[in-house]
């Protein structure tokens, strides 16, 4: 088995994570639903996640997050699977036709745990997800 | 069966065990289009998939109010899981308050590897209108 360590093996503060992008689509969202069993129909049902707050259907925030744990996997190899950490608010639903882009900074390295913030923006540059990761070295 | 908002603070769900099947992982890795955790070993599992494992058990078991939002989430990784290992996941109840007519949960989750050892463990804030 390959070990890569990942685009950062020795990260230095304000060094910036290698940016994951990503198209939202509709079928992206009922794939995301028959695969994780969250078949919420504020996903998946665009009838009715027109009659809620939201006026349509919006991403999963796990799906969004699985954009955001590619870029660290991208960053920083096995230490992301391997003792990585992540806090993250939804700030604002990810929606179809929206343009994802996952985006990083690394704010310390101490050669003992790399802390990041992360954050995830659409195609207006609203901010929907915000927060913080860490790693091993 | 049961709906999340009426459950107490400290509920533990019953452990649900279940296998990180190849054809499974690869429907995930699909779903969210994953394709650096192949570059960190083949049979290595996308991280966040755990999570939505230890979610899709929940589910199983007590059913989401409709409006549920999904508002912040903790995440860690002990260590990296491979295709083909059981594994067994379990949530508890953790915090249960009301905010301007909603609900606010935090919901516990967890997966263990077959020796007992947590491989993930993490924390989903929901809220949940009609408090």
């Amino acid at each position: 088995m390959s070990q890569r360590p990942g685009s950062l093996p020795e990260a230095t503060a304000g060094q910036a994570l290698p940016a994951v992008v990503r198209y939202v689509t509709q079928e992206k969202i009922n794939r995301y639903a028959r695969a994780s069993g969250d078949g919420n129909p504020l996903h998946t049902d665009p009838e009715y996640a027109a009659r809620t707050r939201f006026g349509g259907t919006i991403a999963h925030g796990l799906l969004v997050l699985a954009y955001v744990s590619e870029m660290l996997t991208a960053a920083f190899g096995e230490r992301w699977p391997n003792g990585g950490r992540l806090k993250s608010r939804f700030r604002a639903p990810a929606r179809p036709g929206d343009t994802l882009t996952v985006s990083g900074e690394v704010q310390k390295a101490d050669g003992v745990r790399t802390l990041c913030r992360i954050e995830v923006r659409n195609q207006a540059g609203e901010v929907l997800v915000d927060g913080e990761a860490e790693v091993g070295g | 069966m049961v709906s999340l908002s009426g459950l107490a603070k400290g509920y533990e769900f019953p452990p649900v065990p279940f296998e990180l099947s190849r054809d499974w992982v690869e429907e995930y890795r699909a779903a969210v289009e994953d394709e650096a955790t192949a570059e960190v070993g083949d049979d290595v599992v996308p991280p966040m998939a755990l999570v939505a494992l230890a979610v899709r058990s929940l589910l199983e078991q007590a059913a989401l109010p409709e409006g549920t939002i999904h508002l912040g989430q903790e995440v860690s990784f002990r260590r990296a899981v491979r295709v083909g290992e059981p594994l067994e996941a379990q949530a508890r109840i953790t915090s249960r308050g009301e905010r301007q007519g909603w609900l606010l949960m935090g919901i516990e989750l967890s997966v263990e590897d077959a020796a007992g050892w947590a491989v993930m463990h993490g924390r989903a804030t929901i809220t949940v209108p009609g408090a």
